[in-house]
């Protein structure tokens, strides 16, 4: 077992042992669970010490190969491939270290625990399986694996009276999602004619016979609308705030942190890449699309009286940046939307939390019963306020830098639409989150919260190791960057490989300028 | 007269009609289980035609496995009606709707 | 490195505070003090020792493709200068709130926010690049936020600090545009690399006409002009300032930012934020003087509304340190119509003195309001002069400056102001000018006059008595930049670092005393005939008056300079037309159209489907073996049949 397969393999073997002990060794139960997660997480933070940026070939490292199911009568050919490159590392360190948060904050399940450990124990190993695997089987398969225990999640330990239908929504929209995803993989594999799943190797196909263009013009709108489902697109969202508000904490923390990059990973691993043409037909539409996210989530969220449901709007809205990124398809918006998804993977994460704490300590997260618990609870006010700060984005957050790099890498190719999203980065982004911090934590303190107790030492950790890193990420951010950036060139090279038109470029900038002095000097 | 192909398969064909009747129309569950036998027979007797006439020994194989097959499925089929007649007085089909909604 | 050991003291000081020595309040105030003590410190010594040539060095921050951007320190006259005055009036305004904020329950927080608050500003003042202004730009809102809202359990003070945040981001929207389109344009986001980028060259934004209006779908009656281009970026990178500055239309979170505690309010009025965005247009003056930008005209006339605007409101205002923010406004639109008038050295001048006298005048407010046991009415004051003497003759000292009466520090920084009017021919913003210096002096001289002479209207002021030393020193300490920042040659030093048409040389300080009559007479006579009048009219109407006889001569127009000239209302029915009805129509869209409508219809179909087809199952065992017999025979025929004639 090498480095990259213990990460997700450990939690995975973990939930087999849990499973096999007693129901009423609660505690042996619970100190296994953040065992496993606890070494994922050092485990995965020690890949990222030993990931250099190096070129190598195909671009990945750690690569771990297997064959498994090999028939060449049927032409199938699916094998075990592991690697991590630029893009994903940074998805498997956050995804982990997420995962032992989100185990950390578990404390609050009271009631069959074995089962819910279990469940989050696969979900972990499945979330990071996702982002380890190159074979685009796997690559699904340990999707499906971590979204199945989500929905049981919801649907048993959630909160709330509105429980059922949120699972009932969720299961279906993301079964929808990924069902589209799957069948344009299908596609893919059966138009590419590499016949076989292995990403490196359908890559190189496609690098030497192009897909047709009739192929690719049905199966992109697949992949973006699958997994744009899956990330929660505008005007396909209405899942992720009344899922997330439902959801038991690490639930929320996990979905909307990690799993839900899945979507914009598939999308940048194998959309844009291998479909460029018919990534350029609906990358204006995307960049469109992302203003509902940004704005009209941004504006919902204004509107919302719960705070679960205002940060999952919230969340939903941040989503829109990635897209952004992903749309303006240069080097330094993609890079920005990786980073955007890394640090939002945390800040999500915090947030759920944070809110799953308070709600832990008062019972509600209406925003009108709350109010003046700043003095109450210093630690958790802080870090949400911090939280807060965070995501409608302030310097010093990583959010900031991917934030601003989206707007950078975007305002070449979408003036109209950066404009628009940089009102919605500064200007809505604080509005909600300045009311939620005004409604929760500013005010006269109310006499029913006056016993209130701040979180204990041990409920800090996961909360102090999220903000953390965001601050890192944050401050250092060539931390991340310099191991991204690397990883996007080839992308951005097989998705302009067609598609080279579209954007302004600094070498027609400079064309542009001499032109224009030839214009200036001529006589009039 | 020379016995051929369609022999075979005519009786095969009858008799698994028969069968078929017998699993729709009758209502006692025993006699439909017997009627399934009879299906399965028939079945059994057009492989064995088949594998005669093509001088392919696969379709005996089958047949055997067939065989084997229903035997232990007669052992569980009746173990479950002689369950489900212990539980309900009845091995009758009307009185068997419990998986209507 | 020195510069960078300034700029880290004061955040390793929040980071201690704020991580290990919350418990210990007095360590934490000798922390934050003892920080921003060696910051000054060192700032002295470079100010003093190093060279007036612009040093730089920077780290590599982020780098990627094209976008370079570098954590980096531009130390020049300007940022020197700049240092200086934030580290010397922020010290004075620690230690002060030490006494001041004796006994509050969040002691150590307070400490701790306002070194972030230093840092953040520290850090605009050494950037080396536009980003990294815009980085410490947002800290120095965010720190606002937090010291504004201190007080964070009374409703006022924490709307008042929402409000600052919010309005500033609407600034700050503009500003980033502004470096966004810069980047798109020049290439590049460091001050000196675009100086040197842009000199010369007679259309530099042209480059990016060609490509923007492939973007936009040029036609033959609509192109994008580079001059427009110029003037966007001016006016987009001026959006920052309006935000910071608190200039017209963005000047509402000023007056509310008065709920923080009083040294709060001098540190965000006197050396520090406001004065960030003045220090900003500065710094980037050679984008907003691009030939063909039309910025300049805008940005000076927006300075001179606001001065105007803010004069008059103040005339009203009985809160004695909301008198003080609206004259921070209104000399704020002095230091912004300066660099709109061609001249930046002026304004960097009078921000500098500006920030000496304000600072003594809040701090001074802050005195008062501690004596008169938290009254901030000026009507329930009255009589303080023999109660108060440090505080009165300190407070009396500033109030003088801020008039602009030779010889303190303000008639000078004031008189360059109007002289450039003059000089650029600018009749009317001279008129205006001279009439708001008239106006300042009436108002300060009514604040005085009620509040500290005559007789004690209240209770409180009748038993006022002076505060502790802690808090009556630094007023000393702030009082003598009053008197002589104006005439020792600062403004020569700033004309090393902005370009100004008239270098005036140090001539030494009694040729710098007499320096402005002999520049220009006009302005210095009319600067002071307006003081005169200003005093005149405030000593007749003010002497031993019980209450405000204004409103009575001017009527309507008192009640409307009282109430701000409706700009919050304006705004208030303005977010709620546009975004609130925005965001209702989004949520009820997302509630009933897209949640309701399409996800509840698709899901109300799908069920009505389901159940006509649950009438098929009848749950008896011999029709499903019926159907599915009959299904085989039917697809065998279909089979069959349907294939056969072919053969």
């Amino acid at each position: 077992m090498s480095l990259l397969s213990a990460i997700f393999l450990l939690p995975l073997l973990a939930a087999l042992v849990v499973l096999c002990i007693p129901r009423n060794y609660k505690f042996v139960i619970r100190l296994i669970s953040l065992g496993a997660t606890f070494a994922a997480m050092l485990l995965a933070l020690a890949l990222f010490a030993r990931y250099d940026a190096a070129p190598v070939e195909n671009g990945f490292k750690f690569v771990e190969r297997h064959a498994w199911v090999s028939v060449s009568a049927l032409k199938l050919d699916i094998g075990w491939h592991l690697g991590v490159d630029g893009i994903n590392l940074g998805l498997i360190v956050m995804g982990a270290i997420v995962a032992f948060a989100a185990a950390c904050v578990s404390r609050e399940i009271k009631r069959l625990e074995k089962e819910y450990y279990t469940l989050l124990l696969v979900m972990t190993g499945g979330i990071l399986g996702a982002f380890a695997s190159l074979n685009l089987f796997f690559f699904y398969f340990f999707h499906e694996l971590a979204l199945v225990p989500t929905f049981i999640m919801i649907g048993v330990w959630g909160h709330g009276e509105n429980r059922n239908y949120a699972t009932f929504k969720i299961t279906i929209y993301l079964s929808l999602g990924a069902l589209l995803a799957l069948a344009g993989l299908i596609a893919l594999y059966l138009q590419s004619g590499a016949n076989t799943f292995d990403l490196v190797e359908l890559t190189k196909k496609v690098k030497s016979r192009p897909l047709p263009l009739a192929a690719q013009s049905f199966i992109f709108p697949l992949l973006l609308f699958g997994f744009g489902i899956l990330v929660s697109l505008w005007p396909f969202h209405t899942w992720a705030p009344l899922g997330y508000g439902s959801a038991p904490t690490a639930t929320a923390m996990l979905h909307a942190g990690v799993l839900k990059k899945f979507g914009l990973y598939g999308l940048l691993r194998v959309g844009i890449p291998l479909m460029p043409d018919g990534a350029g037909a609906w990358l204006e539409i995307l960049a469109l699309l992302c203003l509902g996210n940004i704005v009209y989530c941004g504006l919902v969220a204004m509107r919302q009286k719960d705070l679960n449901l205002l940060i999952g709007n919230s969340s939903v809205a941040h989503m829109g940046f990635i897209f952004l990124g992903i749309a303006s398809l240069n080097l330094v918006g993609v890079t920005g939307a990786v980073v955007v998804m890394v640090a939002h993977g945390f800040l999500a994460a915090l947030t759920f939390g944070l809110s799953g704490a308070l709600r832990e300590k008062t019972g509600t997260l209406e925003l009108e019963k709350l109010g003046g618990l700043l003095r109450q609870i210093p630690f958790l006010g802080a870090a949400l306020v911090m939280a807060m700060l965070a995501g409608c984005g302030l310097p010093g957050f990583a959010n900031f830098v991917g934030e601003a790099m989206v707007l950078f890498g975007s305002w070449r190719v979408f003036p109209l639409v950066t404009t628009i999203a940089a009102w919605g980065a500064l200007i809505i982004g604080a509005v909600y989150m300045l009311r939620a911090i005004r409604n929760i934590l500013h005010g006269p303190g109310k006499p029913e919260w006056a016993e209130l107790q701040d979180a204990s030492a041990w409920v800090k950790v996961p909360f102090v190791l999220l903000l953390g890193a965001l601050l890192l990420l944050g401050i250092w951010p060539r931390l991340l960057i310099d191991k991204i950036q690397p990883s996007v060139v080839p992308i951005i090279a097989m998705a302009e490989a067609k598609s080279a038109d579209k954007a302004v470029r600094p070498s027609d900038l400079k064309k542009g300028a001499e032109d224009a002095k030839q214009r200036a000097v001529r006589p009039r | 007269m020379n016995v051929g192909l369609e022999h075979y398969l005519t009786v095969s064909a009858m008799l698994f009609c028969l069968g078929l009747l017998g699993v729709i129309l009758r209502r006692n569950v025993l006699v439909i289980y017997m009627s399934l036998e009879l299906m399965l027979n028939a079945a059994n007797l057009a492989l064995v035609a088949f594998s005669r006439f093509n001088d392919n020994l696969t379709g005996q194989t089958m047949v055997f496995f067939i065989i084997t097959v229903a035997a232990a499925e007669v052992a569980v089929g009746l173990a479950l009606i002689v369950a489900l007649y212990r539980k309900r007085q009845s091995a009758h089909v009307e009185d068997l709707t419990s998986l209507k909604l | 490195m020195s510069a960078l050991l300034v700029l880290l003291l004061p955040l390793l000081a929040a980071a201690g505070i704020a991580l290990v020595w919350k418990k210990d309040e007095e360590f934490s105030a000798q922390l934050s003090i003892g920080a921003i003590a060696l910051g000054f410190v060192l700032s002295l010594g470079l100010f003093a020792f190093t060279p007036a040539k612009p040093q730089e060095f920077a780290f590599n921050w982020l780098a990627v493709g094209d976008l370079k951007i570098s954590f980096g320190f531009l130390l020049d006259p300007l940022s020197k200068l700049m240092l200086l005055v934030v580290t010397g009036v922020g010290l004075m305004i620690h230690i002060y709130s030490r006494g001041y904020l004796h006994g509050d329950r969040s002691f150590s927080r307070y400490f701790a926010s306002l070194s972030l608050f230093t840092f953040s500003m520290l850090g605009i003042v050494l950037a080396n690049n536009l980003f990294m202004m815009f980085v410490f730009w947002e800290l120095v809102g965010v720190s606002s936020y937090l010291l504004i809202g201190f007080w964070f359990e009374k409703h006022s003070a924490a709307d008042a600090a929402k409000k600052a945040f919010l309005t500033n981001r609407v600034g700050d929207f503009g500003f980033i545009l502004g470096i966004l389109l810069t980047w798109l344009a020049l290439g590049s986001l460091n001050f000196t690399e675009l100086a040197s980028a842009l000199d010369g060259k007679a259309l530099p934004f042209a480059s990016l006409v060609e490509p923007l209006n492939r973007l936009v779908g040029s036609t033959n009656w609509w192109t994008v002009h580079p001059n427009v281009l110029a003037t966007l970026v001016g006016l987009l990178l001026f959006m920052g300032a309006m935000g910071k500055s608190a200039q017209f239309p963005l000047h509402v979170w000023l007056p509310d930012a008065m709920e923080g505690p009083t040294p709060v309010s001098a540190l965000i009025h006197a050396a520090t934020m406001v004065a960030a965005g003045v220090f900003m247009l500065c710094r980037i003056f050679f984008l907003l003087e691009i030939p063909g930008s039309h910025a300049l005209e805008f940005i000076a006339w927006t300075g001179g509304v606001t001065a105007l605007l803010a004069a008059l409101m103040a005339l009203q205002q009985n809160d004695i340190k909301r008198i003080l923010a609206y004259s921070t406004l209104s000399q704020l639109g002095y230091m912004v119509m300066a660099v709109g008038l061609h001249a930046p050295g002026p304004a960097m001048f009078h921000l500098t003195t500006h920030a000496a006298f304000k600072a003594l005048l809040f701090l001074g407010a802050g005195s008062v309001i501690l004596a008169c046991h938290h009254e901030q009415n000026i009507w329930k004051m009255g009589g303080l002069h023999d109660a108060m003497p440090r505080t009165w003759w300190t407070f009396r000292w500033g109030t003088l400056a801020l008039c602009g009466v030779w010889p303190f520090a303000g008639f000078f920084s004031k008189d360059a102001i109007l002289a450039s009017a003059l000089e650029h021919k600018n009749i009317p913003l001279f008129v205006l000018g001279v009439f708001v210096a008239g106006l300042t002096t009436f108002y300060m001289s009514r604040l005085v006059l009620v509040a500290f002479c005559g007789n004690a209207r209240s209770e409180a002021a009748s038993h006022a008595h002076e505060s502790p030393g802690v808090m009556t020193w630094p007023l000393v300490a702030l009082a003598l930049p009053t008197l002589l920042a104006g005439a020792i040659g600062i403004d020569a030093f700033i004309a090393k670092a902005l370009p100004s048409e008239h270098p005036s040389p140090n001539e030494g300080l009694l040729n710098n005393l007499f320096a402005p009559f002999n520049h220009n007479i006009l302005a210095a006579g009319f600067g002071l005939l307006a003081v005169v009048a200003g005093w005149q009219l405030a000593r007749t109407l003010y002497t031993n008056a019980m209450s405000d006889p204004l409103p009575e001569k001017i009527g309507v127009f008192a009640k409307m300079a009282r109430d701000r000239f409706y700009f919050d209302e304006l705004y208030a029915w303005l977010i709620r037309v546009t975004q609130e009805t925005l965001a209702r129509l989004a949520d009820w869209v997302d509630r009933w159209i897209i949640a309701g409508f399409v996800v509840r219809g698709t899901h109300g179909t799908t069920e009505l489907v389901g159940r006509v087809l649950r009438l098929v199952q009848t749950g008896s065992l011999q029709t499903y073996a019926f159907l599915f017999a009959a299904g085989v025979v039917l697809v065998l025929a279909w089979q069959l049949l349907g294939t056969s004639p072919t053969h």
